[in-house]
């Protein structure tokens, strides 16, 4: 059982993500997951971390938050990526079984940074950078340098991923997920594979980056400490296992 | 929408090419089923191929031959020579009568010959040859070529006797050579003459005037009828019904239908072989070639779900690994033929002297190819959409997570 600080959504920024009574339940042989969220409110702009150990199901509900992965059950769902329009109904794309429309909103709103990098090894380090961009049939304006510059990877621009380190890997997968300046980049456990002296310097170009481009953050991570200086709201939550590890339930609001 | 498909096709090039090693394996791995399947086939085209050609080309057995002799006159053979299924018909005059002596001045041998009449569209001769004509012209069998030393437009002396008001009475007539007949037309000494120069030696024979090679005799009978004909049906198929058309006309004939069943029996069943083994290489071919595709998609679970990720639609998806998988197939396909083209050049090769010339005993027309490419590509893209729809359908947490 572990529960942590929360502070409330800054006030008068619209919501991005308003979720109440969503429910991922996940059954393996024998053993049980689920997670609960009675309510979650994230603000545009608003930094987000998700602390938990292992197993507690914060890709879960990133991937949830992603679009990847169906909940079980949903009270409400909504989602507003831009200021100027009404929330989207989540749970009805979900209903209608609108995978591809989904994809289309994550295509367009939505960052996404894998724990290891999830780059495509057959694209050069420019080329995945620029994924999400030619999806969205964005033009060239000098983004990918300028991020390859901040990241500190601009000599790797014509490799393959292989040739990277693992942390430079990492760099190249932040910079993908910024590179089409979505509303939203999420990241889980973006620095797990890291040292942590690496990793704490990973981890601030991307809120950095994030700060630059005004991009609501919404992050995973197993520890605190190293990120606890970057002024992130951290979630509540609060895992219950029973004796013989049968089940498993967490419950995140925030 | 199109853009997003020229991006995929754009992707599955850069990824097929960087896992070269991974596409030539599954390129030789498809060539290597396809390839010997298309020589299975090309022999089974060319062997059995050439033999039902030299079966329906073959005039030996194309010939109905009347056993005995009878009177047949010109409005009946006009008659015969109506039926479609009849190919060449030209009467026979007496045997007896249809010999002569030649002699040619390259030789001092005298050779006494039998004549086989003749006319356009003889199947026994090459009909790039000219043809006998008139009553002077006429083709020799080799053996008689040879014997008396001469090549075509050479000049004969020919021959012959004949009692005639109690006398023996001998004529000679120049003949020139308009050709020689090839080997297998006839294997005696023989020469093909026109009809009217058969004709003319039986008149003369049977003590009439021919006057147009000044012979003197009685007059000429003016109901003029034949104890035989040479006949050839269209096909060797034709030759079964015509027998059976001149038994109701009670002409007795002699036919190679035995032979012809015989080879056609072999053919059948030469075909049912090649069949069942091409069936069961089908069924491996398609089955390798599914597999293989199958668990190359598996294999790219992954990066297809970060596709997936970044937004690209299920379609686009399923399109990614048909793309590939076509480049396998055609690229597959190409190795096959390769393959298949120097096989079969070494197996004619090797064949090739006791063939006839042009006879092939390994052989694929233009569409065998064409049918090959298009069955690769038809099971390729089956294979690879199911596979890729079954990826696609995957929730895309779930692929993310086998990293
Ligand atoms: N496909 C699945 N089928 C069944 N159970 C699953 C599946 N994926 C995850 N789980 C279970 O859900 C729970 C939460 O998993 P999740 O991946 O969200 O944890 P996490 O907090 O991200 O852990 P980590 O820090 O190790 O990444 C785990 O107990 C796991 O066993
Ligand atoms: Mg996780």
């Amino acid at each position: 059982m572990s529960s942590a600080i929360s502070t409330a959504p800054q006030s008068g920024a619209p919501l991005i993500y308003h979720l109440r009574d969503v429910v991922k339940t996940r059954e393996a042989k024998d053993a049980a997951f689920t997670l609960r969220i009675p309510s979650l409110q994230i603000a545009m702009g608003e930094k987000i971390a998700l602390i938990g150990e292992s197993g507690s199901g914060k890709s879960t509900l990133l991937d949830m938050l992603a679009f990847i992965l169906q909940p079980s059950e949903i009270g409400a769902f909504s989602f507003r990526p831009e200021r100027d329009e009404q929330p989207l109904n989540i749970q009805a794309y979900w209903k209608k079984g609108k995978i591809n429309e989904l994809g289309d909103l994550r295509k367009r709103y939505i960052g996404y940074v894998m724990q290891n990098g999830g780059l495509l090894p057959y694209l050069t380090v420019r080329d995945n950078m620029n994924l999400c961009r030619s999806v969205l049939g964005l033009r060239p304006d000098g983004m990918v340098e300028h991020l390859a510059d901040e990241l500190g990877i601009t000599a790797h621009l014509n490799k393959l991923p292989d040739a990277l380190s693992t942390g430079e890997r990492q760099r190249v997968a932040i910079g993908r997920a910024v590179a089409h300046r979505p509303s939203i980049v999420i990241a889980d456990e973006p620095t797990a594979s890291l040292d942590p002296y690496a990793a704490e310097k990973v981890m601030s170009m991307f809120i950095g980056l994030a700060e630059e481009f005004d991009i609501t953050v919404i992050l995973a991570s197993h520890a605190w400490d190293h990120i606890k200086q970057l002024g992130l709201r951290r979630l509540t939550h609060r895992t219950i296992r029973n004796h013989n590890k049968m089940f498993t339930e967490t419950v995140v609001t925030g | 929408m199109a853009r997003s498909w020229s991006k995929i096709f754009h992707l599955a090039i850069r990824d097929y090419v960087h896992e070269w090693l991974m596409s030539i394996c599954f390129v030789l791995a498809l060539a290597a089923v396809l390839g010997p399947m298309m020589v299975l086939f090309g022999l089974k085209f060319g062997i059995v191929g050439a033999m039902v050609d030299q079966l329906i080309e073959n005039p030996l057995n194309r010939e109905v031959r009347p056993v005995g002799s009878g009177y047949y006159d010109h409005a009946w053979l006009e008659t015969v020579l109506e039926r479609p299924d009849v190919a060449f018909l030209v009467p026979r005059t007496r045997s007896i009568a249809a010999t002569i002596e030649l002699s040619s001045e390259h030789s001092p041998r005298i050779v006494p010959v039998e004549l086989i009449p003749s006319d356009h569209g003889d199947p026994l001769l090459s009909p790039d040859d000219p043809l006998p004509e008139g009553v002077t012209r006429l083709v020799l069998s080799q053996s008689v070529a040879e014997k008396l030393k001469v090549a075509p437009g050479d000049t004969l002396d020919g021959s012959l006797t004949r009692h005639f008001r109690g006398q023996q009475e001998r004529v000679h007539l120049p003949l020139s050579i308009a050709a020689i007949a090839p080997a297998a037309a006839f294997s005696r000494d023989g020469a093909f003459v026109s009809v009217a120069l058969l004709e003319a030696l039986e008149d003369f024979r049977d003590g009439r005037a021919v006057p147009s090679l000044g012979w003197d005799g009685d007059a000429a009978d003016a109901n003029r009828t034949y104890p035989g004909f040479r006949l050839y049906a269209r096909s060797i198929y034709d030759v079964a019904g015509l027998r059976d058309a001149f038994s109701k006309l009670d002409v007795d004939v002699h036919t190679h239908t035995t032979e012809i069943e015989l080879v056609q029996r072999l053919n059948r069943n030469l075909t049912s072989i090649y069949w069942a083994i091409a069936l069961v290489g089908l069924v491996g071919f398609s089955l390798s070639l599914g597999a293989n595709l199958w668990a190359n998609i598996d294999r790219k679970r992954k990066e297809l779900s970060v596709l997936r990720l970044v937004g690209f639609r299920t379609a686009d998806i399923v399109w990614f690994p048909m793309v590939q998988s076509l480049f396998t197939a055609v690229l597959g396909w190409a190795l096959a033929v390769a393959i298949y083209l120097v096989t079969a050049l070494v197996i004619n090769d090797m064949l090739a002297a006791q063939l006839e010339t042009g006879q092939q005993v390994c052989r694929l027309l233009p569409w065998h190819y064409a049918i090959a490419l298009l069955l690769t590509c038809t099971s390729a893209v089956l294979a690879a959409g199911l596979a890729g729809l079954r990826s696609a359908r995957v929730e895309p947490s779930e692929g993310l997570r086998d990293l």
